[in-house]
């Protein structure tokens, strides 16, 4: 009965003294200002995967290169910028010649062919596009050809823009041929999937340019995209006999189509140097950041506590040779060392948090010790010895509890150097390939020249997110240590 | 304080030795590098060139042997060649530690002008704005990473006021424009001015600590009774802070010093690397990604040895300035 009483009682000591530092803490601003920052990147951390739009390690493009934010276009000249856009398109046929016929099988539209004559159908469809011309677009075009017997085919897919220019996008011939009726399978269908860029410089561009009718120095997607209004896609089937005495015959499938148009402004924080939501990697890097800064911190604290306190009191040989251990260490040029050892042992983040650990308790065991040394004089340890009290008994109830104080005050001053620590190394180029951090961001607008090129969208805001998180502990170390120092209190 | 050199030599030899031993446990041991088959595969080679390059880069003699000759070679400025560059690593290394330390000494001597007068004068107006600045300017120091305040200088005076003006302000890179101005004259205002962005950076990251370090010690020392002494003797209150209260706090700011090194040292790593600076830092980056080891390991050694040069010369000062110490030695 009566221990229970007495932990009672602790837990109320304990109570009472969380409370009054609560009453101590909360009148410090600051300190308060530094803890909801870190509470508000916790819940970011926390809730990642339902803030951000994308997964940041699937490298998919969402946008064009460099994409600007979206929330850019309230400025003047930039309102009418291309949003990304999708459009599912259905093909609906516009003219027939008679000896063909048409099938519709769920989404496909089937076209049968049975005849001597060369026979061609059309079909088509609309888009609305109303911004400005974009930089590249896509059109993803499928279709096949079956039961062909005896018969030859071309397809062709024109784009009319709303001023009535038509250009030919794409054909299944090569060099105005027929496409010979050699295949009968029936799952071969055939897919194209072009990218239509107005980069001038790019050779391969230039055999699209030409079939589009526009000259080598022409830019394929402002020659295209000249209007605000309906554009039309058509594609043009031919179908004919191999030879004029006999009859073929032939089915072409045509299935849905899809033009993507990659936008110049996405999201809230635009796209990188593959056009990857930024937003999203800088969501998903608070959780690195967060969990290298306070686990490295909480584990450089304990090494810390254990070898201040051994040192500290039990002394003798003990302490000198921790503490000539420690000297050793302090003289060590760590930074390079760590990325020394993280090149040879790997990259991962748990390893540079444990390395991280290792070279960070230096300082911490010898602000333990000091406070061991002076604690062993106390009275009350002097009276745990006559009790009858081990070295390991007073060392656990009676030493420990008393420096706690000061290392969570160390402990929280340390998370800021961890997680600086991390973002140099990954901004190095040598962290983690495999954890979205915002090192990670910063080395790669270093790399793909967004600092040339003014990508503020993708530099500013990691470096001002790790800079926020680094303060806001800064605030919290600092008011804690004025709480557990007494000599740092301001004086009333 | 013979003895004490003494000690400290020998201390900082240990050091030293451990650093090159980890390295050999690292770099030999645990995850050795292959000279013989880093880039030099000729299929053309005699069968037997293998076992001569094993013979001359010693790789055949035990572990124990190796080792030592290891330890010989580091200790007497030996460092190899480099596997890149097939030259020595130690004639590679000493023009770019000579831009090395031109960069943090430059680093070293603006941060204590700016940042020490700060700190004495948010000591003498307790509680006033430069008190607050100089409270606030550590804070910063603490919390943000010295490289995105880089970033945002090379962003903003290498590339927004190029874009803006049409004329480079700033250099984005290097430690001199190519070519080279051939006037002497010209060639050093060039190299000083490559050298504002990165040492203005380091010292706008750096200078608050010391700031507040500074003001703390001086508000210790302000509250002594010499103070009050002098200040009822009738001298002017500018004697009495920097006279009296600044010249015995001068021991204590000294030790910061020393301790404030090695950040600047290794801070000066990732700074090299984003302004391109050819000293060792930029190097150690290089030589990481290329796996050339024999630059790495030297590189290591030649921070520690920095390092050490640098507390041991913190210790020398303190010596001059403290005259309890001065006369120590005098006698």
């Amino acid at each position: 009965m009566a221990s229970s009483i007495f932990s009672k009682h602790r837990r109320a000591m304990l109570v009472k003294s969380i409370k009054g530092f609560w009453e101590e803490y909360s009148r410090n601003r600051i300190g308060l200002l530094g803890l909801v920052i870190v509470i508000f990147y916790i819940t970011v951390a926390v809730f990642a995967p339902w803030l951000s739009t994308h997964d940041p390690m699937k490298p998919v493009a969402s946008a064009e290169i460099f994409a600007m934010p979206e929330w850019m276009t309230i400025f003047p000249g930039r309102g009418n910028l291309p949003r990304t856009m999708k459009i599912p398109m259905s093909w609906s046929p516009l003219d027939m010649s008679e000896s063909m016929n048409l099938v519709e099988s769920g989404e496909k539209l089937i076209v049968e062919y049975n005849g001597a004559s060369t026979q061609t159908a059309n079909f088509t469809s609309f888009f609305l596009y109303t911004y400005s011309a974009p930089h590249r677009f896509k059109i993803a075009f499928s279709w096949s050809a079956q039961n062909v017997i005896n018969a030859k085919y071309s397809i062709e897919l024109f784009i009319a823009n709303p001023a009535g220019n038509e250009y030919i996008l794409w054909t299944s011939y090569t060099s105005r041929q027929w496409t010979l009726g050699l295949s009968s399978s029936s799952n071969n269908v055939s897919k194209t999937e072009s990218f239509y860029s107005s980069a001038l410089s790019e050779q391969r561009f230039s055999h699209i340019r030409e079939r589009l009718g526009l000259t080598g120095l022409e830019n394929i997607c402002t020659s295209v995209f000249t209007d605000i209004g309906e554009y039309r896609l058509r594609v043009q089937i031919k179908v004919g006999a191999e030879s004029d005495i006999e009859q073929g015959t032939a089915e072409i499938q045509l299935e849905k189509t899809q033009i993507t148009i990659l936008g110049l402004v996405y999201g809230i924080l635009g796209t990188d140097a593959i056009g990857q939501d930024v937003y999203s990697q800088l969501v998903y890097g608070a959780r690195i950041s967060l969990a290298v800064g306070l686990s490295s911190a909480f584990l450089s604290t304990a090494i810390g506590i254990l070898v201040g306190v051994v040192a500290g009191y039990v002394g003798g040989a003990v302490d000198e040779i921790l503490m000539r251990g420690v000297d050793v260490l302090l003289a060590l040029p760590v930074l390079p060392l760590l990325l020394g050892l993280v090149v040879v042992f790997g990259t991962s983040v748990w390893f540079l948090v444990l390395l991280i650990a290792v070279f960070g308790w230096l300082g911490l065991s010898r602000l333990i010790r000091s406070r061991v040394l002076s604690l062993k004089e106390m009275p009350f340890i002097e009276c745990a010895k006559a009790a009858g009290a081990s070295k390991f008994y007073t060392m656990r109830k009676h030493v420990l509890p008393n420096v706690v104080p000061v290392a969570l005050a160390a402990m929280i001053l340390s998370v800021p150097a961890a997680i600086l620590t991390e973002a140099g190394i990954s901004f190095i180029g040598l962290g983690d390939p495999t954890a979205p951090t915002w090192g990670k961001m910063l080395h790669w607008s270093f790399y793909t020249g967004a600092f040339s090129r003014l990508i503020w969208w993708w530099i500013l805001p990691p470096g001002l997110a790790i800079t926020l998180l680094t303060l806001a502990f800064v605030f919290i170390g600092h008011a804690v240590d004025e709480i557990v120092n007494p000599r740092l209190r301001r004086r009333r | 304080m013979r003895e004490y050199l003494i000690k400290r030599i020998i201390f900082s030899l240990i050091t030293l030795l451990i650093i090159a031993s980890l390295q050999f446990v690292i770099f030999q041991v645990v995850a050795p590098v292959d000279p013989t088959t880093k880039g030099m595969m000729d299929p053309g080679w005699d069968i037997d060139i293998k076992d001569r390059l094993t013979r001359l880069y010693g790789l055949d003699q035990p572990l124990h042997i190796r080792y030592l000759k290891y330890l010989q070679n580091m200790f007497t400025w030996n460092f190899g060649l480099s596997f890149d560059t097939r030259k020595p690593v130690a004639d590679e290394m000493s023009w770019r530690l000579v831009n090395t330390v031109l960069l943090l000494g430059t680093t070293l001597v603006c941060t204590i002008m700016v940042g020490i007068p700060i700190g004495i004068l948010a000591a003498s107006r307790r509680g006033k704005k430069t008190d607050v600045f100089a409270i606030g300017a550590g804070m910063f120091t603490w919390g943000v990473p010295t490289f995105f305040i880089q970033i945002l200088f090379l962003l903003f005076f290498s590339y927004y006021l190029y874009i803006w003006l049409g004329v480079r302000i700033m250099p984005t890179s290097g430690l001199h424009t190519i070519p080279p101005p051939e006037s002497p004259f010209v060639f050093i205002a060039d190299v000083a001015w490559h050298l504002i962005l990165p040492v203005a950076s380091l010292v706008l990251s750096g200078f608050g600590s010391w700031a507040l370090y500074t003001r703390n010690i001086m508000l210790d020392a302000l509250t002594q009774d010499y103070i009050l002494t002098a200040r009822a003797k009738g001298l002017s209150e500018r004697t009495v802070l920097y006279r009296h209260a600044f010249r015995s706090s001068l021991p204590p700011i000294v030790t910061i010093v020393t301790l404030a090194v090695p950040g600047i040292v290794t801070g000066a790593l990732i700074t090299e690397f984003l302004f391109s600076w050819p000293g060792i830092g930029g190097w150690y980056i290089d030589a990481l990604y290329q796996g050339d080891y024999p630059v790495v390991q030297a590189v290591v050694f030649i921070y520690a040895v920095l390092m050490i040069i640098a507390n041991v010369l913190a210790d020398l000062l303190y010596g001059v300035l403290d005259p309890r110490i001065r006369v120590g030695y005098r006698r």
